[in-house]
């Protein structure tokens, strides 16, 4: 929220103009996107977020561990299960102890329950922006109803579920879970395949979102990309992978990658990565052990720190918690995956030629998120 | 390369300005430096194959009179997670930036700079990004910095 100062703003060259998108919800919340323009090509792109900023890392200090969960669910409504493991991972890391195994296997269910959901939700606003039909919206908003449905069969709400605490989960699986759960992703999975045929494998989509945005693999490193947006420029990495929690050490997945880097890797790999979510979810249901599913923790945490990090729909999330021994944080430092992806569209009008039309594009295979960016 | 010989590289290259080199689990190492070297052993440990920035920031520690800066940096070639630290003095809150050796620090910095109050020397865009633009109410993040007025 700093530029918006007439007296702070640069003079322009003849011909060029700057272009505000937003900052009435030019996406999913409240941003801003400048852009240096002649009309066709694209000379500057500034990112200007904090329209929604709530201090949350200052809202934790002053909170109980246990109340963190609620304000921090705020960052993404639509993927809040992973924000909050990542808190009570950190947690979990300072009090030294872990879940018992029935209650990693539930969380890992509604870990990957709410990256279908997340993603349907970006892939729909993904297509809108190329163009595309608004069917497609409706579409994936549609099919990830029987998802929400068993989540609020579990958890007793839609969205924010505060359902993972430190210690564990706090409930049980629900009478008929499980059934409910194959009929969803049995469903889900045809749509999925009628995603593909009907709309991803399209010639017309692809002549929109192909060689758009092109992030270069070593590019994706230095800028410090996460998620999708980082594997579709061949970086193999996942935390599911590489630092293992829930119960993903002892299910058998791969990580989607793709090399190309461009807007269309980036939609790809969250489409494969919802082929792989519904794997996961189907291993977890099948394989879940029997036993209790909470410990019991006290209030005040030992002194130390810990770094956390956990994969979000939208890549890596960290936190890093600093405890002095009382009963609320002393420090925690917040890093979603929005926050580092949503400046990489700043860099790339300095590598690659872009076109006005090519912003939103580029701006919705990344996904990022204003809320998850401003915090 | 071990973490072993990474330490014993970095002791043999710096030593006083190595003050502590940790692994506290399995993924994570955290190595505190003199804040004057910070820079240098920014770009040793990047050749070292540290190579993507996941965050950085800062925490206020008043009663020290200490700030305590971080950078958080994720190797692809070892796969594990460096917390890169050093203290700095709180009453003159200044650190050499690392935009030059990790480009995708920039955002993290910008934003302690704004919440926390800390000058990095040499960052490219010291600018507002966070609060709002007429703020002059101090560092949010500070542990000084009252709530009071925004309690409902």
């Amino acid at each position: 929220m700093g530029i918006a100062r007439v007296e702070e703003v640069e003079e322009l060259k003849d011909g060029l103009m700057r272009v505000s998108i937003g900052p009435q919800h030019p996406i999913s919340g409240q941003g801003r996107i400048l852009v240096v323009t002649d009309g066709e090509t694209v000379y500057d792109i500034e990112i200007d977020i904090g329209y929604s900023h709530r201090g949350i890392e200052k809202i934790l200090e002053n909170r109980i561990y246990i109340h963190g969960i609620v304000p921090l669910e705020r960052m993404v409504m639509l993927d809040t299960s992973p924000i909050t493991m990542c808190y009570v991972r950190a947690l979990e890391e300072l009090y030294g102890v872990e879940a018992p195994p029935r209650a990693q296997y539930i969380r890992t269910i509604i870990l990957e329950m709410n990256r279908i959901i997340s993603h349907t939700y970006a892939l729909g606003l993904f297509a809108e922006s190329a163009a595309w039909n608004p069917a497609i919206f409706l579409w994936t908003t549609a099919d990830r109803e029987p998802f929400l449905d068993l989540l609020e069969m579990l958890t007793g709400a839609r969205w924010s579920y505060s359902f993972i605490v430190p210690g564990g989960v706090r409930a049980d699986l629900p009478q008929g879970f499980k059934e409910a759960a194959f009929e969803a992703i049995k469903f889900f999975r045809e749509r999925l395949d009628v995603y593909v045929d009907s709309w991803i494998d399209n010639y017309l989509f692809e002549v929109r979102t192909r060689n758009v945005g092109v992030i270069p693999r070593d590019k994706a490193i230095e800028w410090g990309a996460a998620g999708p947006s980082l594997r579709a420029s061949g970086v193999e990495y996942d935390t599911r992978k590489h630092d293992p929690y829930a119960a993903y050490e002892e299910l058998d997945f791969k990580i989607i990658t793709d090399t190309s880097g461009d807007s269309y890797a980036r939609g790809g790999v969250r489409v494969k990565e919802m082929y792989v979510s519904l794997d996961i979810i189907e291993q977890a249901l099948e394989n879940i052990p029997d036993g209790p599913i909470k410990r019991s923790l006290p209030q005040r945490a030992p002194p130390g720190e810990a770094y956390a990090r956990v994969e979000t729909a939208r890549g890596e999330i960290g936190m890093y918690v600093v405890s002095d021994g009382k009963d609320k944080p002393y420090r925690v430092k917040i890093s979603p995956a929005s926050f580092r992806n949503i400046f990489l569209i700043e860099m790339l009008p300095k590598i690659e030629e872009l076109r006005f039309a090519d912003v939103p594009v580029i701006f919705y295979s990344l996904d990022p998120w204003f809320l998850d960016a401003d915090r | 390369m071990s973490m072993k010989e990474l330490e014993k590289k970095l002791r043999d290259r710096f030593g006083e300005g190595v003050i502590d080199f940790a692994i506290p689990r399995k993924n994570r190492l955290i190595i505190k430096v003199d804040a004057s070297i910070v820079k240098e052993i920014a770009m040793f440990i990047k050749e070292n194959g540290f190579d993507m920035p996941i965050s950085a920031g800062a925490t206020d520690y008043p009663k020290d009179k200490r700030f305590e800066v971080f950078w958080v940096i994720w190797s692809s070639i070892h796969n594990l997670v460096l917390i890169l630290k050093t203290d700095i003095d709180r009453d003159n809150a200044e650190i050499d930036s690392l935009v030059e050796v990790w480009r995708g620090v920039q955002k993290f910095e910008r934003e302690t700079w704004e919440l926390m109050g800390i000058n990095y020397k040499g960052h490219p865009k010291l600018k507002p990004l966070l609060l709002p633009e007429d703020w002059d109410e101090g560092y949010p993040l500070r542990k000084d910095f009252s709530l009071s007025p925004y309690k409902v």
